[in-house]
């Protein structure tokens, strides 16, 4: 199947074909492709996107999973509104 | 064993940007140590602003230079970079007549900023409910780049000009000897070298230990959170005096937010729920609208702090070969064109082309002199 209709990244609409060509052109490791094609970034955070990029990276350096690494899991995961954050729960203690 | 006349430590903007402007002027054999990956301390989590409008000469000249530069690189090297100004929003009078006298000292230095009326708040941020606001001060010379492209792309440049960078590589030890470098000790090996840059950021204080220096560092953690990307609207970033927190549009479209909490130095920089609680409440206020927007991520990082909160930039008296380019104390990106093309002059012709880089070397804090500033302030 041709690389430019496949979609890795459903959030920032990447194909499969940008990530080949980011790997190319010397972007192998997923913190570098993450900034360079915002694979990750969206509202689904790496979810779907991250470990089909993780597996070309492996095909196409021969790196291990563990040289590849996974990007740090920010807070809170899945996207919350900033609505349920306006007032703070009783016992929520400061310590700062 | 390896060799290079160059070893930079950290592979952040002014790692980078170091390593280009000697590229620049024709040396290339330089070796990049990075502990994780480029961009990984302060680069990456920085929230991307870039204003002169600061409150002591050295910062005021040294942004002017770097917003130049700025503009350069970005054309060259294909990045985005606007400038969209900054907007302090001010809640009392007390802070207008304080902002007064910073705007006389900007004019003095030949930074365009000015007091404006909440109605021109209005105008400049179309969406935004001045609630509790009674003015506010506009710097339109001052703007945003983006963090990612800019590193990324000078990066790939000067790699392919022959700079070798070795990622997930830690720089153990400076190795001194009589005063003099001989090279770094990394976690792959020693690369022996002449010259050594400390580019380390928040690692900055570890690695100068190694070689006897005790420097006056403190990081202080940092809160920021993302939202889902919006169109393009909120072109200034925003300061909202009261709290001191900020709320900047990056060019993809999210909504970047940072608020104060109270932090101890050299803490290690951890997630507090709380976080999320103060920066909503305070920008809810302004935009009532992002009570709907979604977070996507919360992240720390730190602020790498100095006594006088202005960069050590420049060789070390009593250690040959030794430069340090860290401490910004919150400016690390919007400063790094002008800082590393200072101390890429350094490592070539011995001292910085604007003269008034050198108060800022490392040896002020022994002798005493730090830097004034007209106030407290941002």
């Amino acid at each position: 199947m041709d690389p430019s209709k496949i979609i890795v990244c459903k959030c920032e609409n990447v194909t499969l074909k940008d990530v080949i060509d980011a790997i190319e052109k010397g972007y192998t490791d997923l913190e570098s492709l993450k900034r360079y094609l915002r694979i990750g970034m969206g509202p689904c955070q790496g979810l779907y996107c991250l470990p089909i990029v993780a597996r070309e990276l492996m095909k196409r350096t021969g790196k291990s999973f563990e040289e590849i690494f996974m990007p740090v899991n920010r807070p809170p995961i899945n996207p919350v509104p900033m609505k349920y954050f306006l007032k703070k729960p009783e016992g929520l203690k400061s310590h700062g | 064993m390896a060799r290079a006349e160059v070893v930079v430590v950290g592979a952040g903007i002014n790692g980078v940007l170091t390593s280009y402007f000697l590229v620049e002027r024709g040396f290339n054999d330089i070796v990049i140590v990075e502990k994780h990956y480029p961009g990984s301390g302060g680069t990456y989590r920085c929230a991307t602003g870039i204003r002169a409008s600061f409150t002591s000469a050295e910062h005021v000249e040294a942004m002017k230079r770097s917003i130049e530069l700025w503009d350069q690189l970005s054309k060259k090297h294909g990045f985005d970079y606007r400038r969209d100004g900054y907007l302090w929003m001010l809640s009392s009078e007390e802070h207008v007549e304080m902002f007064k006298k910073i705007v006389d000292f900007h004019h003095k230095l030949g930074v365009n900023t000015r007091i404006v009326s909440v109605e021109e708040i209005k105008e400049i941020v179309p969406d935004i409910k001045p609630e509790g606001l009674v003015a506010g001060v506009y710097d339109p010379l001052a703007g945003k780049a983006d963090n990612f492209r800019s590193l990324l792309n000078i990066l790939s440049f000067i790699l392919n000009k022959g700079v070798k960078l070795y990622t997930n590589t830690e720089a153990k030890k400076i190795i001194v000897e009589n005063n003099r470098v001989k090279g770094v000790e990394t976690s792959r090996g020693v690369i022996e070298a002449d010259k050594v840059v400390i580019a380390a950021g928040y690692g900055s204080r570890e690695i100068a230990k190694t070689a006897g220096l005790d420097l006056p560092l403190e990081n202080i953690p940092k809160h920021a959170l993302i939202t889902e990307a919006y169109k393009y609207r909120i072109k200034p970033l925003l300061i909202d005096w009261t709290s001191s927190s900020y709320l900047v549009q990056v060019f993809h479209g999210g909504i970047l937010i940072g608020a104060e909490l109270e932090e101890e130095p050299d803490k290690p920089a951890i997630n507090r729920i709380e976080y999320l609680y103060t920066a909503a409440r305070i920008w809810v206020k302004y935009f009532p609208w992002l009570a709907e927007a979604h977070i996507l991520r919360y992240w720390t990082g730190y602020y790498v702090m100095t006594p006088d909160h202005h960069p050590i930039i420049g060789p070390v008296e009593d250690i040959e070969g030794l430069y340090l380019i860290t401490g910004f104390s919150g400016h690390g990106f919007m400063m790094a064109p002008a800082a590393s093309e200072a101390l890429a002059d350094y490592i070539v012709e011995g001292r910085p082309r604007l003269k008034i880089m050198e108060n800022l070397r490392y040896e002020r804090f022994k002798r005493g002199k730090l830097i004034k500033e007209i106030a407290v302030f941002g």
